[in-house]
């Protein structure tokens, strides 16, 4: 058993950080929470501070006031951490991605373990993302290519 | 007390009567409802390049390059809002918008859609005109409307050289305005 996977055994305790966004992440992760989606059943809850912390699920396109709060909750929690990117903006800068006021999105900033598309993602889809980072379901997305000369010979 | 162990009786049998409030969602799947924006899905034989959801996307996340005689067409779903606009421009109804939520993934590059499409540059001086369907469905459009053209020489010329050749051979005017 790898180091990583031995130390999340335990139940996955958040600490969420709201990096500019417009909280309808914020507000679709509190649904989560809710006992109608009840991931506390699974042992994750959300945490005060990131000392206690084993993830950070951020939202928001980064803007350039939060950077050095962020880096400093990084910074403050111990090791080994998930990084969350939950939402469109927090996964590539959303509707924000070129403005001077934003950094673009959360991998300009912080090592993300994963991405969580959606503007805003359902819960379940913040649910199956938690639970991608820890391993225990596989990712469903694949990329769609295709080209026309190929397709003409087939 | 007396009071106290009664309301408490009344609160227990609330939540009898309430049940199973929580979604039983990671062991049974929980499709979304009616008409859910999910992830787009492009149909690349419908697809003929045009442009029109790249002008649409408020997020500015579909791209068209033309290369040599190859136009990309790239989606970068990470900063989609799932708006619908691009479902919405499309005059040939290729962009549809799946169910499908479960977008989350490790490798960000996984979601993208890219798509290659042949160019036809112009007879006379080379110029990019379009893709090979948008000419191809010009064709059989001026070929199944009302009058039909029959001569279809001139739909792959550029503009310019379309005037030009419309100049020196008056016939052809003619015919288009028959």
């Amino acid at each position: 058993m790898k180091p990583l996977e031995w130390c999340f055994k335990k139940s996955i305790w958040v600490y969420h950080v709201n990096a500019g966004s417009c909280n309808g992440c914020d507000i679709e992760i509190l649904d989560a929470l809710t006992p109608y989606y009840d991931v506390e059943r699974f042992g994750i809850r959300l945490v005060h501070t990131p000392r206690h912390a084993d993830a950070l699920l951020v939202t928001g396109p980064v803007t350039r006031q939060v950077r050095e709060r962020l880096v400093r909750l990084y910074e403050s929690t111990p090791d080994p951490k998930l990084v969350i990117a939950v939402g469109a903006c927090a996964t590539g800068g959303g509707i924000w991605h070129n403005t001077y006021a934003t950094l673009g999105g959360l991998e300009n900033v912080l090592p993300v373990n994963i991405y969580i598309p959606g503007c805003p993602p359902r819960p379940e889809a913040i649910l199956y993302g938690v639970a991608q980072a820890l391993g225990l379901v596989p990712g469903v997305v694949a990329k769609q290519e295709f080209a026309e000369s190929l397709s003409a010979e087939v | 007390m007396l009071k106290h162990t009664i309301s408490e009786l009344k609160e227990a049998l609330i939540c009898l009567e309430a049940g199973q409030v929580t979604l039983p969602y990671p062991f049974q799947p929980h499709p979304p409802e009616g008409e859910f924006r999910g992830k787009p899905v492009l149909n690349s034989r419908k697809c003929m390049s045009c442009g029109a959801c790249a002008n649409a996307c408020p997020a500015r996340l579909i791209s068209i390059q033309d290369n040599g005689s190859i136009r990309t067409l790239s989606f970068n779903l990470r900063r989609c809002t799932f708006c619908g606009l691009c479902r919405d421009a499309c005059p040939q109804e290729a962009i549809t918008l799946s169910s499908q939520f479960e977008l989350s993934t490790v490798t960000p590059e996984d979601l993208s859609i890219h798509a290659e499409f042949g160019l036809v540059n112009c007879r006379e001086c080379g110029k990019v005109i379009g893709t090979q369907r948008q000419v191809a469905l010009v064709k059989d459009k001026l070929q199944t409307c009302e009058p039909g053209f029959d001569d279809t020489g001139y739909v792959d010329l550029c503009n310019s050289c379309k005037r030009r050749a419309f100049i020196h051979n008056p016939a052809l005017l003619m015919e288009v305005k028959a």
